[in-house]
């Protein structure tokens, strides 16, 4: 039987293909920023027009589909997930590490029905890497098959997380001694490179076997979900439940070995959800 | 020697330098898809491999055979009981594999890194990332260079503008990590853009050369890390500085480097100091 969503997924990798140009170019010239949620949550100006053309791109082919996507979410619209096949869309992932220039920025596309995640396109537009994952059929990285780490001892292993944007010293407190706690198990190393969805590829490669944020939106895991899964690993709450898309949490692992064990260190922190119903803005 | 003399001597040394670096980075990129023989050094973090070996002794046997007179300080002929003194006599700094945790895990961020120091004076850095197949390069008073294009570094001045990079070190101890956690927190509460951790050192420094870092700090580095990056830095624009605010220690385990004096100072105020034993055990040529 034909794969009913193999057309959307064509269409991700082209898109986001093209997207990763339009970042490419964007860098050569000057970036205006603007400011988000905080002085250190930025958006920029590339992050809202490559949201735009993946949308105009997508809503020209599937009229009838939804769409989550970072900065109409920023915008006042809805962050809900139907049945309805949806786009869950981070153009820019990454941007403090695009207006610096370093090295590691995507473009990441999920795409989920019925509310399941059907597959995900993560491109590393700087590393010129595509991640792809389809449910059921395998993870890839520019067209080479990727599998997670063998590893199941915890003290062989690298772990990536981040520090994030939450300058709130409660936050910045739990978020360093969960670090300082995984550090002293110990293992090999914590490892960050700026973006939620190039560190799932990163697990997904088997170049580090776990990672783990609070305080990640849905549109920066969807497609990283899928390419973990696919890639033999696992992917779930940080404490160690099922994995929930608009939770703000994630964990991702090599397997279930490693995961519960980082799962005992993590010091976790409130996060309203994604979904939650939107508050009057101030 | 005249000084134009050893200026094209100099030149000589580092063009077979770019020569070796790349050829030790393709037995870099053979050697990461075989099986790895790891062992640990001072502590259960500090990683070497065969490769670490068999790349430190191809670069050394090259140079010696092609300048006899010349010194060498090698990360792993320095954990086999070489002494780690710098003396006057042109000497080659060398880190075979830099990032030997990301190699041992396939992590493709690893390089190798050639410095080389003549009277004490650090004169050219080379700098080859295995994977990227990027050249980093820099000779005294020549500028840096990134596969033939210019670098410059970030001129940025505020910290609260700032991307920081930083590596952990080998020292794990509960202590160690309080000190090490309240450092990156300090900065973080600037409030910095960020602060990255990526494996390995000398790549976190040419991240600073290119300018998509601001700044670098750390404890627990040695000479052969910092020997090459010092000198594609400054010759980017950068500074290169001791965690005291003073002149860079090469042998003193410890390095803030930054696109502008500024963020230098300002991330020097900061630090709390984590101690490493010297790489010249106390043997201090300042």
């Amino acid at each position: 039987m034909a794969d009913p969503w193999q057309g959307a997924m064509d269409h991700a990798v082209a898109v986001a293909r093209k997207a990763g140009e339009i970042i490419r170019d964007a860098l050569q010239n000057d970036m205006k920023i603007m400011c988000k949620s905080s002085s250190v949550d930025l958006v920029t100006k590339t992050d809202q027009q490559v949201e735009q053309f993946i949308f105009d791109s997508v809503r020209e082919k599937f009229p009838t589909h939804s769409f989550i996507g970072e900065e109409s979410v920023a915008a006042g619209q809805p962050c809900t997930l139907t049945d309805n096949p949806t786009w869950i869309i981070d153009p820019v992932d990454g941007t403090t590490n695009f207006v610096h220039g370093f090295p590691f920025v995507a473009v990441s596309i999920g795409f989920a029905v019925k509310k399941e995640l059907e597959f995900g396109v993560v491109y590393s537009s700087l590393e010129d890497k595509m991640y792809t994952g389809r449910r059921g059929k395998g993870a890839y990285c520019n067209g080479l098959p990727l599998q997670v780490s063998d590893q199941t001892d915890i003290s062989q292993c690298i772990v990536n997380s981040e520090m994030g944007s939450n300058r709130d010293p409660e936050v910045v407190d739990r978020i360093f001694s969960t670090m300082r706690k995984i550090l002293c198990i110990p293992v090999h190393g914590l490892r960050g490179v700026g973006t939620a969805a190039v560190n799932m590829g990163l697990v997904a490669s088997g170049a580090v076997e776990a990672y783990f944020e609070i305080g990640i939106h849905c549109w920066d895991i969807a497609a990283g979900a899928v390419i973990v899964t696919e890639a033999g690993g696992v992917v779930m709450d940080v404490d160690g439940g099922p994995f929930d898309l608009m939770s703000r949490r994630v964990l991702a692992a090599n397997n279930k070995t490693i995961a519960t064990r980082i799962v005992k260190e993590i010091d976790a922190f409130p996060a309203e959800r994604d979904d939650a119903p939107k508050q009057e803005k101030q | 020697m005249t000084s134009m003399e050893s200026d094209k001597c100099w030149q000589e040394c580092m063009d077979v330098a770019v020569q070796i670096a790349r050829s030790a980075g393709q037995v870099v990129r053979e050697a990461v898809k075989q099986e790895k023989r790891v062992s640990t050094k001072s502590t259960p973090a500090d990683l070497v491999t065969e490769a670490d070996h068999q790349v430190e002794e191809l670069i050394i046997s090259t140079l010696r055979e092609r300048f006899p007179s010349h010194r060498f300080i090698g990360e792993e002929s320095s954990a086999a009981g070489e002494k780690c003194i710098l003396t006057d006599s042109p000497t080659w700094i060398i880190d075979p594999i830099d990032g030997t945790c990301n190699f041992v895990h396939s992590f493709p961020m690893v390089a190798v890194s050639i410095g080389f120091a003549v009277k004490k004076e650090l004169e050219f850095g080379v700098i080859y990332h295995c994977f990227e197949e990027t050249l980093y390069t820099a000779r005294k008073g020549q500028g840096a260079f990134c596969n033939g294009l210019r670098l410059q570094v970030s001129k940025e001045k505020d910290v609260s503008k700032a991307l920081i990079l930083t590596e952990i070190g080998a020292k794990r101890d509960p202590k160690t990590l309080k000190i090490f956690s309240g450092n990156i927190e300090k900065l973080l509460s600037a409030p910095a853009h960020g602060v990255r951790i990526i494996g390995s050192s000398t790549l976190a420094l040419c991240q600073v050369a290119t300018g998509a870092a601001d700044a670098y700090y750390q404890y627990g580095l040695h000479c052969w890390d910092i020997a090459a990056a010092a000198v594609i830095i400054r010759e980017a624009g950068g500074v290169v500085i001791d965690t005291s605010g003073g002149p860079l220690d090469l042998m003193s385990r410890r390095v803030v480097a930054a696109g502008s004096q500024e963020i230098a100072s300002y991330i020097v105020q900061q630090l709390q100091p984590i101690s490493y034993e010297r790489d010249d055990n106390g043997h201090s040529t300042q």
